[in-house]
């Protein structure tokens, strides 16, 4: 379980981004960030994942499966992380990138296998930049799964996508994640799976 | 109006940047077969026998190499362990003076320093005599290569940080950071290929000026023999010696084409190396090379930093025993009774720097504008060639065809090669500045009914005060640390700071050439004082520039 006890997140000038924000996601379930642009949501992930921005100040505490990671650095926190663009690596193969995630070294046939199982059979060696967005969404999810999270966080992973691939790539997400907590930052309501908690942001007392 | 004007672009762009390489070069290779008076059989056979040679080529090879390896992981270690930190900001923004520095008066001040005499000996012995063991510069090219590597990791770094906000390494920081590996792994697995796939040209930059310095070679390089291009201005000054510096300087060419193969191949030894291990899944481990870094790093700033407040303080010491820490007396007489001869070097020198740096940015801006109007290509690989060719090489063949024609001597001789050196550094380093510039601004004016000529000199030039100046600061930097463009072009008739520094270096009083060092170092520190301070009094109520 992910748990987060009463964030409060500001810049150092004393404004208020977030106060006392708490919630609990089970193994399996996914909380929902809402929230208009600028009301702190990705900055809560930057705050789970231990990368904030110099010059903003937080309180709180994060245990994930009981372990306080609240002074962990980022690199122990043992999480998992997929961003709207996917940002892979550019300078790496797509097998390149996906060993970059991963734990220990992956056989040819290891990443292979992975790559079929997300429909990318044969892409092993493309460059990243030559691939399509809803490919490089999923080679990123692939990549977050090999290296074993205890938490996925989704910050607007869909949010490039087209319609008919939004579909594809948010049930392909669920399904790969259904083992760890989830959270999920975005603005589009259909991101969010039917039993996922909401919380929306951006109109607390802060 | 578009095809005469591009025609007499590219007419002015060969004649007076192309010509001088070109003729420069065919000229050496000239002279290299004897073809000139005063040969009597071809330099190649004069040079290839020299007993020298083969010492000379390995100390250009094992200095040139060395230093640049030096520099580069000195720049590299320091964007790794200091990035996001204070002391790293600190440091940056020392680096705009630091790469004013000439090379001349960093050399000199290292000897000043690291000389068994030397400050850093009476700073931390009390014993009566100087230890022995050692010399300042030394048989084996270590002081060469320290001193090189001191001139250029800040150029290297200024570079790379110029290309990480393009990076963006926070945020592949962030990524690899979420997936396991530390702050530092993440550099240089993520962040460092890409880095330095576009960091090559400056390198090569490096490597080339450290294969074929002259100046810091003769100041602080091993003596018998020298390195390769110390070797052939020494051939050139000896009687009936054109050819043989010529067959040198091609000869030079050849061993520079030698170091950058090793270069590359070690490059790519190291890239494949890194590719096998940011594959590995290995997240773990001992980064045991950062307390070295850190401390060759202090001490690369240690030393800089004292080599270059020794230069003043010589010139300024009446009696400094060793091992006294500090002089035991102060005195200006140096100053006072050298003045005429310091104030007609630095007079020479100012000309020279003003003259060159005006053209180098007239020319700058006018190539920017007409890349702008979309009347010249974008051909920025073009003006590193005279930072890739080893200027003893253009040099010899110049200074002959100056000779033919009679041009040899003159002051604008010499400003033309020193312009030739600046505009490059002009170029490459406004050409950001320029390009970006929102073209709203100039559309308003246009709306407003201003012409060409009032939307550049009333909009655009204002707009880019800043970096004009800082560009125009370091063209005087170039030109003042110019040392064989002006000593060959001027056939030795035009004495500057720079010249009179290496030539008397050693049989001089160290008080005068701390005082000779000091205005040298001064010069380029004033121009960029005044680049950032100039900005701030125009335009003190005004948010841009």
């Amino acid at each position: 379980m992910l748990e987060v006890n009463n964030l409060s997140i500001g810049f150092a000038s004393g404004e208020c981004l977030v106060e006392g924000l708490s919630f609990q996601v089970e193994a399996g379930g996914v909380l929902a960030l809402l929230g208009p642009s600028g009301s702190g949501k990705s900055t809560v992930l930057d705050w789970i994942t231990g990368t904030l921005a110099p010059g903003i100040q937080s309180s709180g505490s994060l245990h994930l499966y009981g372990r306080d990671l609240t002074d962990v650095p980022t690199e122990r926190r043992g999480l998992g992380l997929v961003l709207q663009d996917g940002s892979l690596f550019p300078h790496m193969s797509i097998a390149e990138n996906l060993a970059f995630g991963a734990r220990q070294r992956l056989s040819a046939a290891a990443v292979d296998e992975l790559l079929e199982r997300a429909d990318l059979g044969g892409m092993a060696d493309r460059d990243p930049a030559t691939i399509s967005g809803g490919q490089r969404a999923r080679v990123s999810l692939l990549r977050t799964l090999v290296s074993e999270p205890a938490a996925v966080l989704l910050d607007e992973p869909f949010s490039k996508l087209d319609a008919e691939l939004r579909d594809q790539i948010r049930a392909f997400t669920w399904t790969e994640t259904e083992a760890v907590p989830r959270v999920l930052v975005t603005h589009d309501a259909q991101d969010i799976p039917a039993h996922a908690q909401r919380i929306q942001l951006g109109d607390s007392a802060c | 109006m578009g095809r005469a004007l591009r025609a007499l672009v590219w007419s002015v762009l060969a004649l007076a940047f192309g010509l001088p390489l070109a003729l420069g070069l065919v000229g050496t290779g000239i002279a290299a077969a004897g073809a000139f008076p005063g040969s009597p059989m071809p330099g190649w056979s004069q040079a290839l026998s020299d007993p020298r040679l083969l010492a000379a080529v390995v100390a250009t090879l094992w200095t040139g190499l060395g230093a640049t390896a030096l520099a580069l992981a000195l720049a590299l270690a320091a964007l790794v362990l200091g990035w996001g930190r204070g002391w790293f900001r600190a440091v940056a923004g020392w680096l705009p003076p630091m790469l004013a520095v000439p090379h001349a008066a960093l050399a000199v001040g290292l000897v000043f320093v690291l000389a068994p005499s030397g400050w850093l000996m009476r700073m931390v012995l009390e014993g009566p005599r100087p230890p022995s063991g050692w010399t300042v510069p030394d048989a084996y090219g270590l002081s060469l290569l320290v001193g090189l590597a001191l001139k250029e990791f800040p150029f290297l770094l200024f570079t790379a940080m110029a290309l990480c906000p393009r990076l963006n390494p926070d945020h592949w920081i962030k990524q690899g950071r979420v997936l396991g590996y530390s702050a530092s792994r993440c550099w240089t697995r993520l962040v460092l290929p890409r880095l330095l796939s576009q960091l090559r040209l400056p390198i090569a930059v490096v490597l080339a000026y450290n294969l074929s310095v002259v100046d810091m070679a003769l100041l602080l390089g091993p003596g018998q023999p020298p390195t390769l291009a110390a070797l052939v201005l020494e051939w050139f000054n000896q009687a009936g010696g054109r050819a043989k510096a010529g067959a040198g300087a091609w000869l030079l060419l050849v061993v520079m084409a030698l170091g950058f193969a090793a270069f590359a191949i070690a490059g790519l030894g190291l890239g494949a190396l890194a590719r096998g291990r940011r594959v590995s899944g290995i997240r773990r481990g001992w980064h045991l090379w950062h307390w070295p870094a850190r401390v060759a790093l202090a001490g690369a700033l240690g030393l800089t930093a004292l080599a270059l407040i020794s230069l003043p303080i010589w010139s300024l010491a009446q009696r400094w025993r060793f091992p006294d820490a500090w002089p035991s007396a102060w005195t200006l007489r140096f100053w006072v009774n050298r003045w005429d001869q310091l104030g007609e070097l630095l007079s020479h020198t100012l000309i020279l720097g003003v003259a060159s740096t005006a053209l180098a940015v007239l020319a700058a801006v006018v190539w920017l504008e007409l890349e702008r109007l979309r009347r010249v290509p974008r051909i920025d690989g073009l003006w590193y060639v005279p930072l890739l060719l080893p200027q003893v090489c253009v040099l010899l063949g110049w200074q002959s065809a100056s000779l033919w024609v009679g041009w040899d001597g003159r002051a604008a001789t010499v400003i033309w090669g020193h312009w030739v050196y600046s505009l490059p550094y002009v170029i490459l380093m406004l050409a950001g500045a320029w390009r970006a510039l929102d073209p709203s601004y100039d559309q308003q004016a246009r709306v407003l009914g201003h012409g060409y000529a009032a939307r550049l000199l009333r909009v655009r030039v204002p707009l880019m005060a800043r970096p004009l100046l800082s560009a125009a600061a370091v063209a005087m930097a170039v030109s003042v640390a110019q040392y064989l463009p002006t000593l060959l072009l001027s056939g030795g008739r035009i004495p500057t700071l720079t010249t009179e520094l290496v030539t008397s270096f050693g049989g001089v009083d160290r008080r005068m050439i701390g005082a000779l060092a000091s205005l040298q170092l001064m010069l380029p520190l004033v121009c960029f004082a005044a680049a950032l301070v100039l900005p701030r009094i125009w335009f003190r109520n005004r948010q841009h520039a």
